[in-house]
């Protein structure tokens, strides 16, 4: 395998190396000049944790403090995929079965499993509310019970259709936009939550992401599994 | 009630494309064109009312997303700078839509462009308003992400590629800025830009920072060296995508480097940072113009002066660091040029694109005639090649002329030099497509080309009005002066 990639001449690796330990050198130097008590902003979570509705730091932070950056990150995966389907370019082979003969020892183990990674999904989605957890957790253990099933040759369920299937892969961030401007018609800022619904709000939101994030993976995954063999013969005889 | 909308306008300048955009994913090819056409142009007075709110203030304001207060929150900053970055994005967006209806003419290969491209719209509008320096990580991310999939989007092998090593390039640089963000965060304990200018210190952490997302945003900005990825991303993109990615995508990396290295830092916090930055802006002027000179497909041509236009950005630095902000006015200069050739080039890059479709391909040997069989887009290419080469009464002209004046008035001639030369050179690879352009088809190249019909008129009107504007740009180019300095701690500081 290494064989078939050209070795580059000997000084350019050896520039390389020199360029690398340098930059090494000079990051440990910035690293260990960082001031011991580096708590940041921990502090200040900490102090308004009551006033966000949930009670684990770190979904405190994603899902409302800084919420705003998590409505573009949820961005990113739903554009991530448009773009994987876009160049894919293979729309109605989207959730095909991956395997074509599927193996029947794994496909009764999948079938067994699914049931639990969807129960596990959502408990990963309910302790986020005061534990480590939350929809990015909870939305990749569904995406990997998706990913399972494709493998062990399940077809797509008939619901996702083209459309559905859109549907799916945008409708936490749809949801997510939604409360964000929807919340300034009751007064306030984008993204601010009112006190008594915060907790509401946020469970809401995090229960849409977790679906969409599923999709999104399993969309991923299976986007870029099955056409590579008629991207290849495009490409080949491209221009 | 007026006033409550009011206070919403920078929300909804990220807002209005955020919402059109899944719409458009939803809705498929035909419903996303009404979709992208009703946002973009709404864009347009959003960003007048932003520039609008901003001259009046004339300080920095800031809005607050979940009502929670740096450094605790969120903020988006609306000052002459981000302002001014709005309102061209919210222009040229306009125009490249309008173009695309065209373009992109109820083809179900392309149907996914209107979702990308108003994603694109809406992350460069976060960008540009975000206070927030892992917040702008997150921009950066969505306007590569979006980029690098329009870049991809005709699925040919070339396009594919160009895509591919774009993506390579743009991931490296993310990562050299989150690696920069972090020891930020780590040294400072603060994300909020206000917040960090007002801790910053002379401190090795912070320094190194600095010094890391430098390296990210200039290969994302695709300044010399790192410039390898343009090229080939910028002319295998589907020409209203070129469009934006040179007139718009470069500059929300730029826009960054400018928030730091002015806004939050000065130049001289990494001693010799402005000074490197000037030298690989000179040298991209000279190599990207010496390169266009040298390619033979006009839209190669068109991203090599990319590389070149974007050297004049960077001169900024330096002269800032040397002269102090507004002792003379380099950082106007460079502001000015970076809005400047937004209208021009993408005002190109639509020409070029037309010329493609018109003649079935882009070899600039065979562009005679050019004037006779689509005069609209000949002159939307002449009148931003006014602009390219800093001629009077253009845009490119005024920017060019405050870099001369900056550089003179402070001793430092030298970059006064470079600025000419790239004048000179830029009327060099202008003049390859125009004088053969007014020329008379050759006899063996008229009939080997396809007559692609008649441009829809609009398509070619875009291109224009583009090209028109860089160059009224030099005649009313005050108010865009006196706009994007407000807000700048330094602008009331002239001597």
């Amino acid at each position: 395998m290494a064989s078939a990639v050209p070795e580059s001449p000997r000084g350019v690796r050896l520039a390389a190396g020199a360029l690398c330990a340098g930059f090494g050198v000079l990051l440990v130097r910035a690293v260990l000049a960082i001031p011991e008590d580096h708590s940041g902003l921990a502090p200040v979570v900490a102090e308004r944790l009551v006033d966000s509705g949930v009670k684990h730091p770190v979904t405190a932070v994603l899902l409302n403090f800084r919420s705003y950056d998590t409505l573009l990150e949820i961005a990113v995966l739903v554009l991530a995929t448009i773009g994987v389907l876009s160049v894919a370019g293979s729309h109605p082979r989207v959730w095909a079965p991956v395997a074509e003969e599927a193996d029947p020892v794994l496909s009764a183990l999948a079938r067994l499993l699914a049931p639990f990674m969807v129960l596990a999904s959502g408990y990963l989605l309910w302790a986020g509310e005061h534990a480590p957890g939350g929809a990015f957790q909870a939305g990749a253990v569904l995406g990997a019970a998706g990913v399972l099933l494709a493998l062990a040759g399940y077809a797509r369920p008939a619901w996702v259709t083209k459309f559905g299937l859109r549907v799916v892969i945008s409708v936490g961030f749809i949801v997510f936009l939604a409360i964000a401007v929807g919340v300034m018609f009751l007064g306030g800022v984008l993204l601010e939550y009112p006190r008594d619904y915060a907790k509401a709000l946020v469970l809401i939101v995090e229960t849409w992401l977790t679906v969409s994030i599923g999709a999104i993976l399993v969309s991923l995954f299976i986007a870029s599994a099955s056409p590579i063999e008629e991207l290849r013969a495009r490409t080949g005889s491209g221009r | 009630m007026t006033d409550a909308l009011l206070v919403h306008m920078p929300a909804l300048a990220v807002v209005v494309p955020l919402v059109a955009a899944p719409i458009a994913f939803l809705a498929g090819a035909r419903w996303g064109r009404p979709v992208a056409l009703f946002a973009t142009a709404l864009s347009i007075p959003v960003a007048f009312v932003i520039a609008w709110m901003a001259s009046t203030a004339g300080e920095k304001l800031r809005y607050q997303i979940g009502g929670w207060d740096a450094p605790l929150g969120i903020g988006l900053v609306v000052d002459g700078l981000s302002a001014t970055m709005l309102l061209v994005t919210a222009v040229v967006g306009f125009a490249i839509t309008v173009y695309s209806l065209g373009y992109f003419a109820e083809q179900e290969k392309y149907r996914f462009f209107w979702a990308l491209w108003l994603f694109l719209l809406a992350s460069l509008a976060a960008l540009f308003l975000s206070a927030d320096v892992f917040n702008l990580y997150v921009g950066l991310e969505l306007v590569s992400v979006a980029a690098v999939a329009l870049v991809g989007l005709s699925g040919k092998r070339d396009a594919l590629i160009a895509a591919m090593r774009y993506m390579l390039a743009a991931i490296l640089g993310s990562i050299f800025y989150l690696f920069g963000v972090a020891l930020l965060y780590g040294a400072f304990g603060v994300l909020d830009l206000a917040h960090l200018a007002a801790v910053l210190g002379p401190d090795v952490t912070g320094q190194a920072a600095f010094a890391l997302i430098t390296i990210g945003l200039v290969l994302k900005t695709a300044l010399f060296p790192a410039h390898f990825w343009l090229p080939p991303a910028h002319s295998n993109a589907p020409s209203p995508v070129s469009a934006v990615l040179s007139a718009l995508v470069v500059k929300g990396s730029f826009y960054i480097l400018l928030r730091l290295w002015t806004d939050v830092g000065d130049p001289s916090y990494v001693p010799g940072m402005g000074t490197l930055l000037g030298v690989l802006g000179a040298t991209a002027i000279v190599w990207g113009s010496i390169q266009a000179l040298r390619q033979e497909r006009l839209k190669m041509l068109v991203a090599y002066s990319t590389v070149a236009q974007i050297g004049y950005l960077f001169l900024l630095f330096p002269l800032v660091e040397i002269a102090g902000r507004h002792v003379a006015d380099a950082w106007s200069a460079g502001v000015f040029h970076a809005v400047s050739h937004a209208l021009a080039k993408s005002a190109m890059f639509l020409a070029a694109g037309a010329v493609l479709s018109r003649f079935g391909h882009d070899r600039i040997e065979g562009l005679g005639g050019l004037s006779r069989r689509a005069p609209v887009t000949m002159m939307a290419f002449g009148l931003s090649g006014i602009t390219m080469m800093g001629l009077p009464p253009s845009g490119g002209f005024v920017a060019k002329w405050l870099y001369i004046t900056a550089s003179i008035e402070s001793g430092a001639w030298w970059w006064a030099v470079v600025v000419l030369a790239g004048g000179l050179l830029a009327a060099g690879y202008v003049a390859r497509v125009v004088v053969p352009g007014f020329a008379k088809a050759s006899a063996d190249a008229s009939d080997a080309d396809v007559d692609a019909g008649r441009l829809p008129k609009h398509m070619e009107l875009a291109a224009l009005s583009l090209a028109l504007a860089a160059l009224v740009l030099g005649v009313l180019g005050q108010p865009v002066l006196d706009l994007m300095v407000v807000g700048d701690p330094a602008s009331g500081v002239i001597p």
